[in-house]
């Protein structure tokens, strides 16, 4: 299956992930059908990039970064990784690899281990890898552990049931950053956390990210959460990418027509905006059995009937501004090659 | 503290959190443990009776003769009294004597068979629920053959064989009968150990913390031990403290088919078996044993059962 | 067959809810959870009330109170609620059956745990309508239909014979919907109905609600931590905080003129689409506080970045602003007085002293 092509990737020196036609399957048990859960899409990161993963459950987004992780790995395409290819690696390199980038979840109390002292799990890693003497990890723990904002003395007394879930958050947030690692993919991290506690983690994020220079992918399905931490922002459905474009960008001129509508069904917290008509009716249809062309072609309002025979491809809309629409509310524009 | 992080106003935090525990665990109902604590303590005593028996002075020893009244040795003759608390059988040894010893065979039958089918049965299971696949099928296939086989059955072969390795090869000495059925009923508790284990281990697996240690590079072998292994403990030692008490009756079944231990120890079964026939004259023979089987089994129930309720509380939270 | 609600009794032309000091304690463990600790308010018919907070504040507890669904053991109940002019709070399960169905009616978050997986969709819409209004199996199941099409369900009709494990998260809540609305309840509580959902499908969700209420002419109870929802679908809004009704107005009189610290800082701290990307957030600090030990005073005092001594040792009554008798509050100093702004003052004033001090230690 064709992918969306690669028009968006960048080729900067500076690219610290690249994927390029991932595809993820899962086989549907015994009946031979296949959930296509991620359908040939390509990103790139840059060193230092906070790139939002946006799109509803079944879009894939959480399978891409799992899949980035390796953890199962993707049924095709590449992961390159700091300039190595992930996909092929086996054994150690590949345990070896995974340190340098981490994974936070978005159930905070599970994916601690229940059993164990918090302390012990976040010095882990350090354990695992043999990282320095015994003083200099309890060190390295202790100072992260206080960074995040969870008090290290507490932290070698109790389990994770014990903390609150956005203390749970931090805590996860600590272990992924004991080993230095220059990716974080954060899964749906603050989805599951209170309101008043998500800006805590979110400003959390932003801070440690500029303090140990950290490059980030962020998972989410809250648009206004992704647009206040992401550089840029992929917006995907159905297991392929719809856009991809500059936060600020993808928000203010907005050419995909699922983006438009996702941009207008968020609940705005001021009664005085008019709550405009939802513009889009029915499900997604099933991973199993996408549809034909365009996979957003059944809900869309400005579907032809191009759109239910050929794949769109990434086109340019703008600068840095990419949209795989045949009918983009923003005319795609020819960037010139330099 | 937080000084390298921008600081704003007193809203931004990243201060060290109160002591408090935020999540309270609320139990539902605090019936007084009446039953676990009988269960303990009867177990605890009669553990501390049977191995240290022969120190007790109040227990003689299961093969002396107990006088009767008249000074006579009898049969099936003296009920219970205050020289013989279960009474006499019919060899005139005393019931209570030969029930505690025969304690401390059943006990060691049970908890050895239990801790064999546990090892054996728990490294299958999670082996196969950690690795799925090919390793899966396979370890199925051996746990569907083992539960298939008539349990009684495989009990009775097992054993007239063992009996004749037993006598062929030299290094076998040492499988006397007793060990012969505690191999026999282990293997026959892998089966089920080996299930209950794979199932946990399966949805174990799929949980995130489990992802994370993967994710931080743990070997498999340390991801089983160290995150999946402390989280079976729970569905283990209940399971183990319930089958326990099954095995245990089990024992006393083979010895009712007389496939028991060797002669001149006492087991329950063994107990219940010889004396079943003159249950009209001299009830205590076998009732006694039958009691104390019947009792010893409950409270392992009872344990296991509190044990299960503690754990899940625990797991409520995760 | 349920016992009909004597006429009498029922006060047609009064509020559909009336609440009065209504408290709800658990005893646990640890102690006394103070859930629910004395919460007043009043719901007109066929007005959309929604209540919003965080985990601990209360809100959930407190609709489940009004609808009597508290375990039956270990709970205590305080206070007066009064369903059309009928005391319901004192009613045991027996006695509230009469009442849930029929008169009220509840939507949970979770879809998929709230419908039996083994039932067929229809059987679950029918059985409500041949229990509470004896309705013939026929009768049921067509208006079972009839229902279906309503919550705009497509193919109606072979969705009857499905089970819910067959439908999307969004169907699902929609049958959970038409089973509330099957006897024609005049009070909907809905809780959390759309966090479990897609945003998309939420929206979708949010306006089948608006829709259902004005056509039935329905209170509407929504719970939710959602801002963002309650803007837009409702009529009033009641926050709360720490177990207690810290704030109630109209919805656009709350927006336009917050009065307690609370929901200012709750407004300011989630991200909004118009602001730039990686704009601060105006973090909350701390947590929600401890139900079992609630701060003495007013119970956002420690968190709250206005606080003063008074805050800390005397709880705020609930009071109407001078603008608007409707609108309620308890704050000792609210957004918008003089101490505010003064408080204001002072925390900018800190804030530069603090930068200058990181600025002078180098980091």
């Amino acid at each position: 299956m064709a992918g969306t092509g690669k028009a968006h990737l960048r080729d900067s020196p500076d690219v610290l992930l690249r994927i390029e036609d991932l595809v993820v399957e899962f086989p549907v048990g015994r009946t031979g059908l296949k959930v296509n859960a991620v359908s040939g899409i390509s990103l790139d990161v840059l060193k230092g990039e906070t790139l939002g993963l946006v799109g509803e459950s079944g879009c894939g987004k959480s399978t891409t970064g799992r899949a980035i992780m390796q953890l199962p790995r993707p049924t095709s395409g590449s992961v390159q990784f700091e300039g190595r290819e992930l996909t092929s690696m086996q054994g150690d390199a590949m345990r070896e690899a995974r340190t340098r980038m981490q994974m936070i979840f978005q159930d905070p109390i599970s994916s601690l281990n229940p059993r164990r002292k918090v302390r012990q799990i976040v010095m882990e890693p350090l354990t695992i890898w043999k990282r320095g003497s015994e003083a200099e990890r309890s060190a390295k723990v202790d100072a992260i552990l206080d960074k995040v904002g969870i008090d290290p003395v507490r932290a070698g007394e109790s389990q994770p049931h014990q903390f609150s879930g956005g203390q749970c958050q931090r805590i996860s947030i600590a272990r992924s950053l004991v080993l230095d690692p220059s990716l974080i993919i954060c899964d749906e991290p603050v989805s599951a956390l209170d309101v008043s506690v998500q800006a805590q983690v979110l400003n959390l994020l932003e801070d440690l990210k500029a303090e140990y220079g950290l490059t980030l992918i962020f998972i989410a399905h809250d648009l206004a959460v992704v647009k206040n931490i992401s550089d840029r922002v992929a917006v995907m459905y159905l297991g392929k990418i719809c856009e991809v474009a500059p936060s600020d960008e993808l928000y203010a001129n907005p050419a995909h027509h699922y983006t438009s509508v996702l941009l207008n069904s968020i609940p705005v917290p001021d009664p005085e905006v008019a709550i405009t008509k939802t513009s889009i009716e029915g499900e997604p249809p099933s991973p199993v059995l996408p549809p034909p062309g365009c996979r957003f072609n059944t809900r869309c309002p400005a579907a032809q009937d191009i759109c239910r025979s050929e794949e769109p491809q990434l086109r340019a809309v703008g600068e840095g501004h990419f949209v795989a629409c045949h009918f983009p509310t923003v005319t795609p524009v020819e960037l010139t090659l330099r | 503290m937080t000084t390298t992080i921008a600081p704003s106003t007193a809203m931004t935090p990243a201060s060290p959190e109160p002591a408090a525990e935020l999540a309270p665990r609320k139990r539902r109902f605090k019936r007084p443990p009446i039953g676990y604590a009988f269960a303990v303590v009867f177990l605890v005593t009669l553990t501390l009776m049977a191995f240290l028996a022969d120190y007790l002075p109040f227990i003689p020893y299961p093969d002396a003769k107990i006088l009767g009244p008249d000074g006579k040795v009898g049969r099936y003759d003296w009920g219970p009294s205050w020289t013989a608390w279960f009474g006499t059988d019919g060899v005139s040894n005393d019931v209570f004597s030969k029930t505690i010893y025969g304690a401390r065979t059943s006990l060691q039958v049970g908890v050895f068979a239990t801790v064999l089918g546990i090892v054996v049965g728990g490294a299958l299971g999670v082996i196969a629920g950690y690795f799925r696949g090919m390793v899966d099928r396979v370890v199925m296939i051996i746990t569907d053959c083992l539960l298939a086989l008539p349990a009684l059955l495989l009990a009775i072969i097992l054993v007239n064989r063992l009996d004749d390795y037993r006598l062929d090869t030299a290094w076998l000495g040492w499988l006397s009968r007793k060990w012969q059925i505690v191999l026999t009923l282990g293997i026959l508790a892998i089966a089920p150990l080996a299930r209950i284990v794979r199932a946990q281990t399966l949805s174990l697996r799929e949980r995130e913390f489990v992802l994370a240690a993967r994710s931080i590079g743990a070997k498999p072998g340390r991801v089983m031990l160290r995150e999946i292994l402390p989280n079976l403990i729970p569905v283990i030692l209940t399971v183990a403290f319930t089958g326990l008490s099954i095995l245990i009756a089990a024992e006393g079944a083979l010895a009712f088919l007389g496939l028991g231990v060797e002669v001149g120890t006492p087991t329950w079964g063994k107990l219940i078996d010889e004396n079943r026939n003159k249950i009209d004259e001299s009830w205590w023979a076998t009732i006694f044993p039958c009691m104390m089987l019947f009792l010893t089994v409950l409270s392992f129930n009872l344990i296991g059962e509190r044990l299960s309720r503690r754990f899940d509380i625990r797991q409520a939270g995760v | 067959m349920s016992t009909q609600i004597q006429a009498t009794s029922r006060d047609i032309d009064g509020p559909l809810l009336e609440l009065k000091d209504v408290t709800t304690h658990f005893k646990t463990e640890r102690g006394l959870v103070r859930a629910v600790d004395g919460v007043s308010f009043t719901l007109e018919r066929g007005k959309a009330l929604g209540i919003v907070g965080e985990s601990g504040s209360g809100k959930t507890i407190l609709s489940r109170s009004i609808m009597g669904l508290l375990p039956p053991r270990g709970t205590i109940r305080g206070g007066s609620i009064k369903f059309e002019g009928r005391e319901i709070g004192n009613l045991d399960r027996k006695a509230m059956r009469s009442v849930w169905g029929k008169e009220m009616a509840m939507i949970f978050q979770d879809p998929m745990t709230s419908l039996n997986p083994v039932m067929k969709i229809g059987k679950q819409i029918a059985e409500p309508l041949q229990i509470h209004l004896g309705m013939t199996k026929q009768n049921a199941w067509a208006t079972a239909e009839r229902l279906m099409q309503d919550v705009r369900i497509p193919e109606a009709k072979r969705r009857l014979e499905q089970y819910p494990h067959e439908m999307s998260g969004g169907m699902r809540q929609r049958v959970m919907i038409a089973i509330a609305l099957a006897c024609g309840p005049t009070a909907l509580f809905a809780d959390e109905p759309t966090t479990a959902l897609d945003v998309t499908v939420q929206a979708q969700i949010l306006d089948l609600l608006g829709e259902q209420r004005k056509d039935r002419n329905m209170s509407l109870v929504l719970v939710t931590h959602d801002l963002g929802v309650v803007a837009g679908h409702t009529d009033e809004i009641a926050v709360m905080y720490g177990g207690k009704l810290v704030e109630k107005a109209s919805t656009r009189g709350l927006f336009a003129n917050m009065k307690m610290p609370y929901t200012e800082a709750l407004l300011l701290s989630i991200p909004k689409l118009e602001d730039r990307s990686h704009t601060r957030l105006n973090a909350i600090a701390g947590r929600p506080p401890d139900l079992v030990n609630p701060p003495k005073g007013c119970r956002f005092s420690p968190r709250c970045p206005y606080a003063v001594d008074k805050c800390r040792d005397e709880e705020p009554p609930l009071i109407a602003t001078a603008e608007d008798p409707n609108h309620l509050y308890a704050c000792w100093y609210p957004v918008g007085s003089e101490a505010y702004h003064e408080a204001k003052v002072r925390i900018a004033a800190s804030k530069d002293a603090m930068s200058a001090v990181a600025v002078a230690g180098g980091n």
